[in-house]
């Protein structure tokens, strides 16, 4: 069938199938918002997120304080935009981490079957473990920071990716056009990341995103409980924590906090469909 | 006429759950520099196998490749990457075959980059450019992708991937089954053209007997992993020695009224590849099956000069 | 050719897809006519709209992004357009039934080959399992396959003996119209032969209809009475089998007669259709061959030309109709 060259790179076809999804849209609209409030939080930010003014303490949200003040009279608005840099910064670069060291077990567990097996079991025994009692673990041995936390969120994520990624590699391995690159004399190395990787990426994206949820929501059950960011940093979940004993009276100490993870969550949610729908091959011309 | 490529008894097996695979059993013959050697066979019979164990893209169980009187059964990694610059492949599934993430000149220019022809960036695109041309792409395709073009121009960006290196030998690999009909006539006109031009040889593997009747000097027909005729085109058309042929000619379906149909209707399905007995392979369907057929395993003897057929009753069958 | 009753009656058919903001022009102004015990073949290379068409007799024109958008299609007098699903599936599997192209993807993996005929026979009539059951091992009969099979499943079955069971299921309610949609492509040749002589060996003792779609001029010769081409969704040229293979042509249908090879002749060099089917998105102005037509004049690129009747029931679509039977053109 005839058809002009469109010029357009695989990636521009997907951005123009990702946009057709509103909702999706919207998703990266309040990522990319909330990497603008974590970059520009000093500007933003109308208070100091650790000062302390015993004269405003427990405050409601009213003109002044927008999310109100907490028992050391700090606003809470300030410290909720400050989270925004801990949030992204765990979230982005525990998946990225494990991202890198999953993908790169499960491309070569896909590619060298002798090596399948053994790689594998020790990714099966790591899911086995329940993720949060990893984490615990983890940072209990190794010392309640956040630091510790972050090789701990890496270390429970990175076998998901090693699954996508190999399930990914094994078709791609298959097809012939990796018979093709070895009949034009191409090494493994060069199949391997100029052929198999560029096609394998599409779940592996979507599992990012998932990833990145998963590693916002451990982060701040673990500061919850004590065991990732010490206070007095304003990570969502330190800040939960600290709202425990006035949820009674002084609610917006913990809901809105919590109410800023449930709209990352949900817009990074929404992202990684929209992004699992544009990258489908079925859905390909 | 030199000699490009020999093969002796040649075999490829797959271990199996249930046995050993036969896929390629003892297959033997020659190709003469320049000329194409059509593959002929249905499913199951071996050819696919044995196009990718000439190339050395299976590794062989056994038997021995000779090209360009050098023998290559068993290459080192070092000397495989050298012959690979003279034998190529052109794939049959326009779509898969190529990187869907690759532009046409990536593709096309990709064996360039491995062996490293070109000495600067400026003669890389002239050559990728110039293959371009050879094979009818137009240089504005240079930087579409494959999923944006139809599958004649995906498979002449096969045919200018293949041509890249500069090769003495292809094997095309039912290279224009994909394609419709009005395309397929365009790419075997290519096919022939850049024979000529080049002196290209080629294996030419295709269930398409019309089609490899166009394109090949000589015809080698496969059954369950072995060959059961070859001879040159004219003869195998005009005189068809072996059951298997003899039905497989009459079942093309001829564009064409009031022909004479005598449709040779074979009896049941292809029997197994795995571990397959000591006996002719196509026998459970034969219409002139004795016993013979079915305790021993007929050879490949040449009947008639150049005319080679492995049946015990070729002889009775055909008069001769 | 004897004028049996009119089966089905296809008139000035339009199908169109949305497909990513643009408008596929899938099936354009169609008309067909096909009578009791008549095989029509329906011939034309891919993106011609030959499936959609198929489909569209069916009401199973995957909606959205597919619609019938006018025209009618009546099955013994009644149109099938204005139907409601509920409707029209009293009439799938009973009356006209439809054979796809794929037989690894057409039959249910988890359901034994018997299940699968005895299902459609279920469907449509109110008998016991038994009964349905027993139906089901004469269609295998039939279709040459022992009836102990009934209980196997698909996977234990070849391409060309899953095909037979998609047959018998396509005719286990003994159906007045066939339609097949490429059924012997993914076949090799010498089982597609059987297949082609066992549809033949049904066609004449069952007296149903077929519309046999397919890209292959050979298949059509020896199972066709009659033939209709289709290009860029338009029927060009149709008529009699005789008409079509040895009368005058429309150009594309030259084309694709002249660039066959052939086994019968020594030819050097095959005749190829210049260029490429045009995009359904973009169809060219005037008549839709134009573009890469060697007799193309004025007049083509300008009006899309009505289907003219030469000799009875041949009727053409084009304003330079070749004279020639098919040979080598000039």
């Amino acid at each position: 069938m005839e058809r002009e060259p469109q010029k357009n790179t695989p990636l521009q076809e997907v951005w123009k199938r990702f946009k057709r999804n509103k909702l999706a849209l919207g998703g990266f609209i309040v990522l990319v918002f909330l990497i603008i409030v974590a970059i520009f939080a000093p500007y933003l930010a109308p208070y100091d997120y650790a000062a302390q003014d015993y004269t405003s303490r427990l405050i409601y949200p009213n003109a002044q304080h927008w999310f109100g003040t907490d028992n050391f009279g700090r606003d809470i608005f300030s410290r909720v935009i400050f989270g925004t840099r801990y949030t992204l910064f765990i979230g982005l670069i525990c998946t990225t981490v494990a991202a890198f060291f999953g993908c790169g077990l499960g491309l070569i567990a896909a590619f060298f079957s002798k090596l399948d097996n053994i790689i594998m079991r020790v990714m099966d025994v790591l899911i086995g473990i329940p993720a949060m009692l990893m984490c615990i673990s983890i940072v209990a041995a190794l010392g309640s920071n956040m630091r510790n936390m972050m090789i701990a969120l890496s270390v429970t994520a990175m076998p998901n990716f090693a699954r996508v990624m190999r399930a990914q590699v094994l078709t791609v391995r298959d097809q012939e056009f990796i018979e093709a690159a070895r009949s034009i004399g191409a090494s493994n190395g060069r199949i391997m990341l100029k052929h198999i990787v560029p096609n394998s990426l599409a779940p592996v994206i979507v599992q990012f995103t998932l990833g990145v949820v998963n590693a916002i929501l451990m982060s701040a059950s673990l500061s919850f409980v004590g065991m990732g960011v010490q206070p007095p940093n304003p990570e969502w979940g330190l800040l939960i924590s600290a709202g425990r004993a006035y949820l009674r009276s002084e609610w917006y100490m913990c809901i809105l906090p919590g109410l800023a993870i449930v709209v990352t969550t949900f817009a990074l949610n929404l992202l990684g469909d929209g992004l699992r729908d544009a990258l489908d091959p079925r859905l390909k011309r | 006429m030199s000699l490009l490529l020999e093969v002796n008894r040649l075999k490829k097996y797959f271990s199996t759950a249930s046995g050993m695979l036969h896929a390629v059993d003892d297959v033997s013959f020659k190709v003469e520099r320049g000329k194409t050697l059509g593959v002929v066979g249905e499913s199951g019979c071996g050819k696919s196998t044995l196009g990718r164990v000439v190339l050395h893209l299976l590794p062989a169980t056994s038997g021995q490749i000779i090209f360009n009187g050098k023998d290559i059964s068993n290459p080192s990694p070092a000397s495989l990457h050298e012959l690979r610059r003279n034998m190529q492949m052109v794939f049959q599934d326009p779509f898969s075959s190529l990187n869907p993430r690759q532009s046409v000149s990536e593709i096309i220019g990709e064996p360039l980059l491995i062996y490293k022809i070109c000495k600067t960036k400026k003669e890389y695109q002239e050559r990728v450019i110039d293959l371009m041309k050879t094979v009818g792409l137009d240089s504005r395709y240079e930087n579409t992708y494959p999923h944006e073009l139809d599958g004649g121009r995906r498979q002449r960006i096969g045919i200018g991937r293949a041509l890249a290196l500069n090769p003495e030998f292809i094997v095309c690999d039912e290279p224009v089954s994909a394609l419709d009909v009005s395309i397929q006539a365009q790419i075997l006109n290519l096919m022939q053209d850049l024979q000529d031009a080049r002196g290209l040889t080629y294996i030419f593997i295709t269930h398409n007997l019309s089609v490899v009747k166009h394109i090949s000097d000589d015809i080698m027909v496969m059954y369950l992993g072995e060959m059961v005729e070859k001879t040159n085109t004219k003869e195998l058309f005009s005189t068809q020695l072996h059951p298997y042929s003899k039905a497989l000619l009459s079942a093309i379906p001829r564009a064409k009224l009031d022909l004479k149909r005598n449709h040779i209707l074979l009896r049941g399905e292809l029997s197994s590849p795995i571990e397959p007995p000591d006996a002719c392979r196509f026998a459970p369907r034969c219409n002139y099956c004795e016993d013979i057929c079915t305790s021993r395993r007929p050879s490949l003897e040449e009947v008639i000069p150049g005319h080679f057929v492995a049946c015990h009753l070729v002889r009775e069958i055909n008069g001769l | 050719m004897q004028m049996n009753h009119e089966l089905l009656k296809i008139t000035d058919l339009e199908v169109f897809y949305t497909v990513d903001d643009d408008l596929v022009r899938a099936v354009n102004k169609v008309s067909l006519t096909l009578r009791d015990k008549e095989t029509l073949g329906l011939v034309g290379e891919t993106g011609a709209g030959k499936t959609t068409l198929a489909l569209s007799i069916l009401g199973i024109v995957p909606n959205p992004p597919g619609k019938i958008v006018a025209g009618s299609v009546e099955y013994q007098g009644v149109d099938l357009t204005k139907l409601s699903d509920k409707q029209l599936r009293r009439y799938r599997g009973k009356e006209i039934a439809m054979i796809f192209q794929d037989p690894m993807t057409s039959l249910n993996p988890v359901l034994t080959v018997g299940e699968q005929i005895s299902e459609v026979i279920k469907l449509h009539n109110k008998i016991s399992l038994f009964e349905a059951s027993s139906r089901a091992k004469e269609m295998l009969e039939l279709v040459g396959i022992q009836s102990s099979r009934y209980g196997d499943y698909p996977h234990e079955f070849s391409g060309g003996m899953k095909q037979r069971v998609i047959i018998a299921i396509a005719l286990a309610c003994n159906p007045q119209l066939l339609i097949a949609d490429e059924p012997t492509t993914a076949l090799d040749v010498t089982i597609q032969m059987q297949v082609l002589d066992l549809m033949n060996k049904l066609k004449t003792e069952r007296g149903s209809a077929m519309l046999l779609i397919t890209h292959d001029l050979g298949v059509v010769a020896e199972v066709c009475d009659s033939v209709a081409i289709m290009y860029a969704g338009e029927i060009v040229e149709r008529g009699s089998l005789r008409d079509v293979f040895e009368g005058e042509s429309h150009p594309y249908k030259l084309g694709l007669f002249n660039s066959l090879p052939d086994v019968d002749s020594d030819t050097e060099r095959l005749e190829s259709i210049a260029g490429l089917a045009p995009n359904p998105t973009k169809l060219p102005d005037g008549c839709k061959f134009h573009p890469r037509c060697k007799y193309c004049t004025e007049v083509c690129m300008a009006k899309n030309p009505e289907l003219i009747e030469r000799e009875t029931g041949h009727f053409i679509k084009c304003w330079n109709i070749q004279p020639v039977k098919r040979g080598k053109t000039v």
